[in-house]
């Protein structure tokens, strides 16, 4: 029998608090990332802020080297360092200083109190365990139970990930399973400890649509069922207006724009997102070519001063690629990064 | 020879079974294409959609012979290109050309952009000397790059940049007709919106046919004038592509259509969503292929296999129950329109990025 008083310790701590306090259960404060090597004063992630309240989604959007993946994985302390270094800032996960903690307390809350899953399950998942063993291991790390009670928690997440015949699949090894029961495993592992917090890193791009759909819906009712707060990172801006709350918009390292799902959809501000929404095709009838961002992201040894986006952008003038403009407030709780927001007032007439 | 009306490339009961042949392969057969017939039109882009192990990309290669047919033929302008010799069909490739997925991969990192597109040039023994440098530095421009990219390698390129590679190489040997295999998948949002528009440019320029192998529904709805959905191997739905997205017929095409996050928070609500994974196409299961995922499968599909039935508007769909289904309120997008303010300012942003392009700076 499986100890529930052991497993459900940490949850009841939260579930005392009288009321859901103002504080956000994640706080990210202008956060910025160095690679050694990179010329100075590029950083890959550079002056990121944000907050995640309790039970909500966050997603990070943006392309390629946007920085969305660096900063999540700092956030889970898996950074690379060197050459990845924290040059500045802090993120305050339950009150404490992820970046503070010891590399020992770290590896307490990671998997426990934080978890992550990735893209390529068959990447993260090791080839030579079953998969029972791999989830029991997570578990038995943080957990004062036995192997039985380890393997019988791991048999309860199949079952709460949706996958057909449990008690065979925990003796299975990830290459006997498809793309998306591994991701079901990977998810089963990840909030196998009852985490606050999970960090999902593209959890649905290498998978087929109507799985995708499949995966998404499960996140979604495991986070209802739940309560734990998500950031989802993406490039998908389907996947984001179907599971976010809040939406961070990465360009170069920065957030360009920040706000609600339905601010950054319904009244986009940057010149960025607004070039991203024009370049994905509608699912309604053809409406005429593509709008297209112009160029790439330029390298790091090439990027201006300024505004990041500067290179690329139909807007710019000469400011934008001196002075980096801030992170201001379009409406409450919507902000943009850009000397002209709103356009239509500062670009509306065409030269 | 006589040239068949507007019907550019035919496909006939095209099969492709892969393994349990002789001593060495596997004794599994996988059935990745199992009778597909299909017919591409004349300066069309005709797409094939479906998801992973379906043999979208198995049946794109038979398309051009560049594996060969277990059974059933091709026909590019009326004529079996599965009868002709290898010299023969060599000198048709220059017609029949097509771009990868992944410019990683499909380019070969010791050869220089220049011997790379100048190759099938050279080849087709289309033009030497200085014309042919001409000819590459041409093409170079053509799919927005420049001349003086030509000396470098594959490496020093990004993944859009490459794909432009692959495309110039593809365009050299002047084709009628290329096939993209997920020409775009590989790429991020913003890139991927150049590539379409530049396909799309060429394919006015040159009077091409594209044929678009793709899983990405909202691309396929953008570029593509018909569709051919596929699973398991089989064609099970044929289409126009608005009659497809206002009516899909099939419902693995409701599934899919379903399936589809849509790019608004408006209305958000929990979708009806196929259960399970696609069955191995080593061993698809017995009557219709779709019966064990179907929501509306009866006792029938289980033994019959369904005939590619023809409905109105002379669409074709592999289903027994599709007139029962049609109405059953399943699969049709709804996206909403965008937002006034998102409207107003992406009107302003194309203003100003077209006067951002005829400023003329290079790199589009």
């Amino acid at each position: 029998m499986i100890n529930e008083a052991a497993l459900r310790s940490r949850e009841t701590d939260q579930a005392v608090a009288p009321r859901p306090s103002p504080e956000p259960l994640l706080r990210v404060e202008n956060l910025s990332i160095r690679f050694d090597g990179a010329p100075k004063g590029v950083n890959v992630v550079d002056d990121v802020s944000f907050s995640l309240a309790k039970g909500k989604t966050l997603c990070i959007v943006g392309e390629s080297g946007c920085g969305k993946s660096v900063t999540a994985l700092s956030l889970m302390g898996l950074l690379p360092t060197p050459p990845a270094r924290i040059v500045q800032g802090a993120a305050y996960f339950e009150g404490k200083d992820l970046f503070g903690l010891t590399e020992r307390e770290r590896a307490d809350v990671r998997g426990n109190r934080t978890a992550m899953i990735f893209q390529e399950p068959m990447t993260s998942l090791n080839p030579a365990f079953t998969v029972g063993d791999q989830i029991a291991e997570g578990i038995m790390r943080h957990r004062k139970v036995s192997k039985a009670e380890a393997w019988e928690r791991a048999l309860e997440m199949l079952r709460r990930v949706r996958i057909p015949a449990p008690e065979k699949r925990l003796k299975a090894y990830p290459h006997e399973m498809s793309g998306g029961m591994r991701q079901r495993v990977m998810i089963a592992m990840a909030l196998a400890n009852d985490p606050q917090l999970l960090i999902a890193d593209e959890p649905t791009t290498a998978l087929d649509v109507t799985i995708q759909a499949q995966i998404i819906s499960l996140i979604r009712r495991l986070q209802e069922e739940s309560g734990m707060s998500m950031i989802l990172i993406t490039h998908d801006l389907g996947v984001v207006a179907e599971v976010a709350d809040e939406v961070a918009v990465m360009y170069a390292g920065r957030v360009v724009e920040s706000g609600s799902v339905e601010a950054i959809f319904e009244d986009p501000q940057h010149p960025y997102t607004i070039g991203l929404m024009g370049s994905v095709p509608s699912l309604g009838r053809r409406q005429g070519r593509l709008a297209t961002i112009r160029g790439s992201v330029p390298p790091a040894e090439l990027m201006p001063k300024g505004c990041r986006f500067a290179p690329r952008c139909p807007f710019a003038e000469a400011r934008c690629a001196t002075e980096p403009p801030p992170l201001v407030d379009v409406t409450s709780g919507h902000q943009a990064r850009c000397w002209y927001a709103p356009l239509e007032q500062h670009r509306g007439a065409v030269l | 020879m006589t040239t068949t009306n507007n019907i550019i490339l035919e496909g006939i009961g095209l099969v492709k079974h892969f393994g349990g042949g002789g001593l060495l392969s596997s004794p599994t057969v996988v059935r990745a294409v199992d009778g597909v017939s299909l017919q591409v039109k004349r300066g069309e882009t005709f797409a094939i959609v479906g998801e992973s192990g379906c043999g979208k990309s198995t049946l794109g290669r038979l398309l051009l012979r560049l594996i060969e047919a277990t059974a059933g033929d091709v026909l590019y302008e009326g004529r079996s290109i599965r009868a002709l010799n290898q010299r023969d069909m060599r000198r048709l490739r220059r017609e029949l050309q097509i771009i990868f997925q992944d410019p990683f991969a499909s380019l070969n990192p010791r050869m220089t952009v220049r011997d790379i597109i100048a190759e099938p040039i050279a080849l087709h023994g289309l033009a030497h000397g200085e014309e042919r440098r001409k000819r590459v530095d041409e093409l170079l421009r053509t799919v927005g790059l420049l001349p003086a990219h030509a000396d470098r390698y594959p490496h020093e390129f990004s993944g859009g940049q490459r794909q432009r590679i692959g495309i110039a190489r593809a365009l050299a040997g002047e084709p009628k007709l290329i096939i993209g295999d997920e020409p775009v998948s590989a790429l991020d949002v913003s890139i991927q919106a150049q590539i379409i528009n530049l396909l799309e440019d060429l394919k006015e320029k040159f009077g091409l046919t594209l044929v678009i192998v793709a899983h990405d529904l909202a691309v396929i709805r953008h570029m593509s004038d018909r569709i051919a959905v596929m699973y398991l191997g089989e064609a099970v739905e044929l289409s126009e592509t608005d009659d497809l997205f206002d009516n899909p017929l099939h419902p693995y095409t409701q599934a899919l259509m379903t399936a589809i996050p849509v790019p608004s928070p408006v209305n958000r609500s929990p979708k009806p969503l196929l259960q399970g994974d696609v069955p191995s196409p080593t061993a698809p299961p017995p009557g219709c292929r779709f019966h064990t995922r179907c929501p509306h499968a009866k006792a029938l599909c289980k033994e019959q296999h369904p005939k590619l039935e023809t409905a109105e508007g002379g669409r074709k769909v592999a289903c027994h129950f599709w007139r029962d289904i049609q109405n059953a309120g399943a699969g049709a997008l709804a996206a909403p329109p965008a937002s006034p303010a998102l409207t107003k300012r992406l009107e302003l942003y194309r203003t100003w990025r077209d006067r951002q392009d005829k400023a003329g700076a290079p790199g589009r």
